[in-house]
């Protein structure tokens, strides 16, 4: 079978150091042009550079539910919004043969001032989702939300709780071949929980694939047959969860970010 | 350090994981050809207009949703969009039209005034609101993907519907002193899209410096402000003295603000001029395009 997502030697450089630590202006950026012409052509000597990713390769088939653990810093997140499109990798290349959705975040681009009808439609386009395909699925998507009631009220005055359960909602009802997902399944309480995590092994058993970044060392056990441990920008081990996880829980390196260069 | 999170304990495993299938029976074909091929960033590439066409119904939903928000918030609503061209133009007419008497033909100063405000209004407007566009949609841009053109182009858009109200009552002003429309109102569409197309190319520009350059924003308004008075908005492009024409000339404002004049008020047409702006127009848009492109690799690393 082919792989739906192909994954080729992919790095990401961060410069950080004085880029970071203030940010630049124009004035500034006018000032230091005037003053030293030529420091760009000596390249960015000045600049401290981390290789937030390194040389990351893997597939993933249909249907599987791959997670994606390791330290704060490794390099989750940011296999991830690669894998997303929200930035762009300094070297590789990701072939993905299918529709992509991304769930960094529930409930991104709700108006405070829109009714939960109006946000279903304006988070539901956000997210890829097209108009005739909310359409059609927003009894559904109102129904596993339980906020009928309120479904003309400004998302504003709903409680912290309610928005949750219509943001998961929303993305839940999102069938794109690959999602991408972090850590947001630990939303609501322990029946909504349950009812995602059922909502989650269907999308797979349909043949679509999943991505879970997660520290919640229980959902990736129940949710995940394969497993990629993230150290320092490096993928170090990508096999079955429970031997990855093992190893993620032995592990007792001193904790680092990035690879230093 | 890993124990933080993962708190689920045994037994709550066991009642919500049921073990996974065996086997992974795919429902899906897959394409031969990658939906989605991600790759470097190349530094001076075109942006992808399929792409963003392929968006056109999230931008439809952004403008759709902005105007909805922004109506809900306030009292005066649509007053807001006729008030601040109508306010400005009181002003003007008391200070030039009655104080300086500045000369504007057979057209009434107030209604020759408005004429040039009402364009210059969306202008300023939509390049105000589309360069924060990006950096208020830093959450949206982080946080997912989306063709980040749409974001400035959906801002600059929200603000065609004030200049759409805003026509209406030069139209009730023109009945008032009495001056009919003319055949040229027909003109009137290829002036708003020009307008737009070059309100799109700052807002691009700016937006797009605006995320790395945080003092663009500053420097906007007084820009903005001095633009207005070097156009020939509040007073004809005859008072301006021969040895500033060039300035003028490549103005693509100037163009326009007479073309709108032309449009609604019957005045003679200057083609020559409206050939010039929309050549600075484009010319302006094109370049916007490849620097937006070039630093919108960068948005959400430094947004």
């Amino acid at each position: 079978m082919k792989p739906i997502v192909s994954v080729r030697d992919i790095s990401k450089l961060y410069h950080v150091g004085r880029a970071q630590s203030e940010r630049p202006s124009l004035r500034q950026a006018v000032t230091s042009a005037v003053k030293s012409p030529f420091a760009r052509l000596n390249g960015r000597s000045s600049d401290d550079t981390i290789w937030a990713l390194k040389d990351i390769s893997f597939e993933a088939m249909p249907g599987e539910v791959i997670g994606i653990i390791g330290r704060n810093g490794a390099g989750k997140s940011t296999l991830l919004r690669v894998l997303a499109r929200i930035t762009k990798p300094s070297r590789g290349e990701i072939d993905i043969y299918g529709r992509l959705g991304t769930l960094l975040e529930i409930g991104t681009g709700f108006h405070p001032d829109l009714t939960g009808r109006e946000n279903i439609f304006v988070n539901g386009t956000i997210l890829g989702m097209k108009v005739k395909e909310i359409k059609r699925k927003f009894d559904e998507i109102v129904a596993f939300s339980e906020i009928e009631r309120f479904l003309e009220t400004p998302v504003k005055h709903y409680s912290s709780g309610m928005y949750l359960r219509l943001a998961f909602s929303i993305a839940a009802h999102f069938e794109p071949e690959v999602l991408l997902m972090d850590e947001i399944i630990a939303v609501g309480d322990i029946n909504f929980q349950e009812k995602c995590f059922a909502k989650m092994r269907a999308v797979s058993r349909e043949g679509r694939t999943i991505f879970l970044v997660s520290h919640n060392l229980g959902s990736i056990q129940s949710l995940c047959k394969r497993v990629l441990l993230l150290r320092s920008g490096r993928l170090c081990e990508e096999q079955d969860a429970e031997k990855v996880i093992a190893l993620y829980v032995n592990d007792k390196e001193p904790e680092e970010t990035g690879v230093k260069i | 350090m890993i124990s933080e999170k993962a708190g689920v304990s045994p037994s709550e495993l066991t009642n919500i994981a049921p073990s996974m299938p065996e086997s992974l029976h795919s429902t899906i074909s897959l394409p031969e050809e990658p939906l989605i091929k991600i790759r470097p960033s190349r530094p001076w590439s075109l942006i992808d207009l399929r792409d963003v066409w392929s968006h056109r119904e999230l931008f439809a939903l952004l403008v759709w949703r902005d105007l909805k928000g922004r109506y809900k918030q306030t009292i005066l609503g649509a007053m807001w969009v006729i008030l601040q061209p109508l306010l400005m133009t009181l002003v003007f007419t008391i200070f030039l039209g009655k104080l300086v008497r500045v000369q504007t033909g057979t057209t009434p100063y107030p209604l020759f005034l408005y004429a040039g405000l009402l364009p210059w209004t969306f202008f300023s407007n939509a390049v105000s609101s589309g360069s924060y566009s990006l950096l208020a949609s830093s959450q949206m841009i982080t946080k997912v993907y989306l063709p980040r053109l749409i974001i400035p182009a959906a801002a600059v858009t929200v603000r065609l519907s004030d200049f759409l109200v805003a026509s209406v009552v030069l139209i009730i002003l023109m009945r008032y002193y009495g001056i009919p429309l003319s055949w040229q109102i027909l003109l009137l569409p290829a002036l708003v899209l020009e307008l737009t197309l070059l309100a799109l190319a700052l807002s691009a520009l700016l937006s797009a410096l605006n995320v790395k350059f945080r003092d663009t924003g500053t420097a906007l308004p007084v820009m903005l402000q001095v633009w207005m008075f070097a156009s020939p908005i509040v007073y004809p492009r005859d008072l301006v003295p021969a040895r500033w024409e060039w300035a003028y000339q490549i103005n693509p404002l100037t163009g326009m603000i007479e073309g709108f004049r032309s449009a609604f008020l019957g005045l003679p047409i200057n083609r020559q001029g409206l050939a010039l702006s929309w050549l600075i127009t484009t010319a302006l848009l094109v370049f916007s395009m490849f620097v937006f492109r070039r630093l919108e690799d960068e948005f959400a690393d430094i947004v």
